[in-house]
């Protein structure tokens, strides 16, 4: 583990580090408070520092202060080093947020023996930091396919939206169904067909830009949104998605499964007075009608009619025949 | 001149009993054994010491006690570090600057130089190779 040293006497700085490599530690040293600030905010800092009390340019107090009042995403645990005359100060120097003090000169078993305190808090913070991370992942997101989850990609669309409405930009609204998935699952068992929603739910993550969005909306059911999209290639956007998915078999650990998809979609230009829940109605009924086409198909929702087929239909693979 | 040094260092010895000036033991317990670390910090002695009086003179001269405080604390670490008595009146001087006793502070560094003065000898005989 890497630790930070403040000290200005040489002496003393050599005699710490020399003491925490021994305790194998990889040492960093410095020889005042603003040198020990600018080693301190660097991205991939030490997370342990011991800092001299009394330093030219800024002392070990201004130092904490300094440091907790950046609020850093990672927690640096401090530990002041002061004379033994100076207790009244305790109180200041863990006030401006130290962890902990030393007094010099120091016992080489009592300092490993804070540092190991030090290193329990960090560990704690470690745990803390990755189990919130980890919930917060799995609050926004589908355990299965790692897509936004229901909730997050209609609250994501309904802000781009929103936003496309401002900047009078067009959002393009897919749903996309699977065809016939409950055929898979009857066929190949319920393993395979959660394969099959993984990787198609990977296709039509990879076949999007990073600023648009993929989520799963239902069972099949996939609901990608194309941020700032032209309406004139909304189409083809939408037919490059159907041909990602039916244009190669899925490997699946036990064979090879062709499905396929069906889109609806709907340009949020087209909607502008409508809100976000009529909007994606719109979509559905594109994608119902793509389902009555015949599937594997894509199908845009029309305002004032029903949806209009795309006007030079894509040859269909092989549709899965239950 | 080994000679010299030598008698220098038993003079020292005989008068440990009454005041250790330089507990060595406490050092190199503090240093694990570990004799050429030793070596290199003593090696760093006697700059650290003649920079650390150049600058605390400096600021008796301009009548400037926070920096007399901040150098004489800085010494008295360091010489604490090294287990040296002169640790303390480091620390009197530390004290005496905090407080603006003018008087006090230029006897206590004084004071401080001439038992630095004394110690100088007895580090170079040390770094000599001569064992206590």
């Amino acid at each position: 583990m890497r630790i930070l040293v403040a000290e200005d006497d040489a002496i003393s700085r050599a005699l710490l580090e020399r003491t925490l490599q021994r305790a194998g530690y990889e040492v960093i040293s410095v020889e005042n408070g603003t040198q020990a600030v600018a080693e301190l905010i660097k991205q991939d800092a030490p997370r342990l520092a011991l800092l001299d009390w009394i330093m030219p340019e800024m002392d070990g107090v201004e130092v904490c202060r300094e440091i907790r009042c950046r609020k850093k995403q990672v927690y640096t645990y401090l530990i002041l080093l002061s004379s033994r005359e100076s207790k009244e100060d305790i109180v200041a120097g863990l006030e401006s947020g130290a962890d902990d003090y030393l007094t010099k000169p120091f016992d080489t078993d009592e300092l490993k023996a804070r540092l190991r305190t030090g290193h329990r808090i960090l560990e704690l913070e470690d745990h803390l930091v990755e189990a919130r991370e980890s919930m917060r992942f799995q609050a926004t997101h589908d355990l299965l396919t790692s897509l936004w989850n229901r909730g997050v990609i209609v609250e994501l669309m309904s802000n781009e939206i929103m936003r496309s409405r401002r900047e009078r930009s067009c959002t393009a609204v897919m749903m996309c169904d699977i065809d016939h998935f409950k055929s898979v699952n009857d066929q190949h068992g319920h393993a395979v067909g959660d394969e099959v929603l993984r990787e198609v739910a990977r296709r039509l993550h990879n076949s999007v830009r990073s600023y648009d969005m993929v989520g799963r909306y239902g069972g099949e059911e996939f609901l990608v949104a194309l941020n700032k999209c032209n309406p004139g290639s909304a189409v083809a956007r939408a037919e490059n998605l159907r041909e990602k998915i039916a244009g190669l078999p899925i490997q699946t650990a036990k064979q090879p499964v062709s499905v396929t998809i069906s889109i609806g979609l709907a340009l949020s230009t087209e909607y502008t007075k409508c809100t976000i829940e009529e909007i994606m109605h719109h979509a559905d009924m594109a994608l119902y009608e793509a389902k009555a086409a015949g599937r594997n198909c894509v199908r845009v929702a029309q305002p004032a009619a029903g949806a209009k087929p795309v006007e030079e239909q894509p040859e269909k693979t092989q549709v899965l025949t239950p | 001149m080994a000679q010299e040094r030598k008698q220098t260092k038993e003079a020292a010895a005989a008068e440990q009993p009454r005041e250790m000036e330089w507990d060595l033991k406490e050092l190199m317990e503090r240093l694990g054994g570990d004799e050429g670390f030793l070596r290199e910090l003593l090696l760093m002695f006697p700059d650290d010491v003649r920079m650390n009086l150049e600058k605390s003179r400096k600021a008796i001269g301009t009548g400037d006690y926070e920096g007399l405080s901040r150098t004489a604390h800085t010494m008295k670490g360091m010489l604490r570090n090294l287990s040296m008595r002169a640790a303390e009146t480091a620390a009197a001087l530390e004290k005496a600057s905090q407080e603006n006793q003018q008087e006090d502070s230029r006897d206590l560094l004084e004071k401080l130089v001439k038992e630095l003065d004394g110690i100088l000898p007895e580090v170079e005989a040390q770094l000599a190779g001569v064992k206590p």
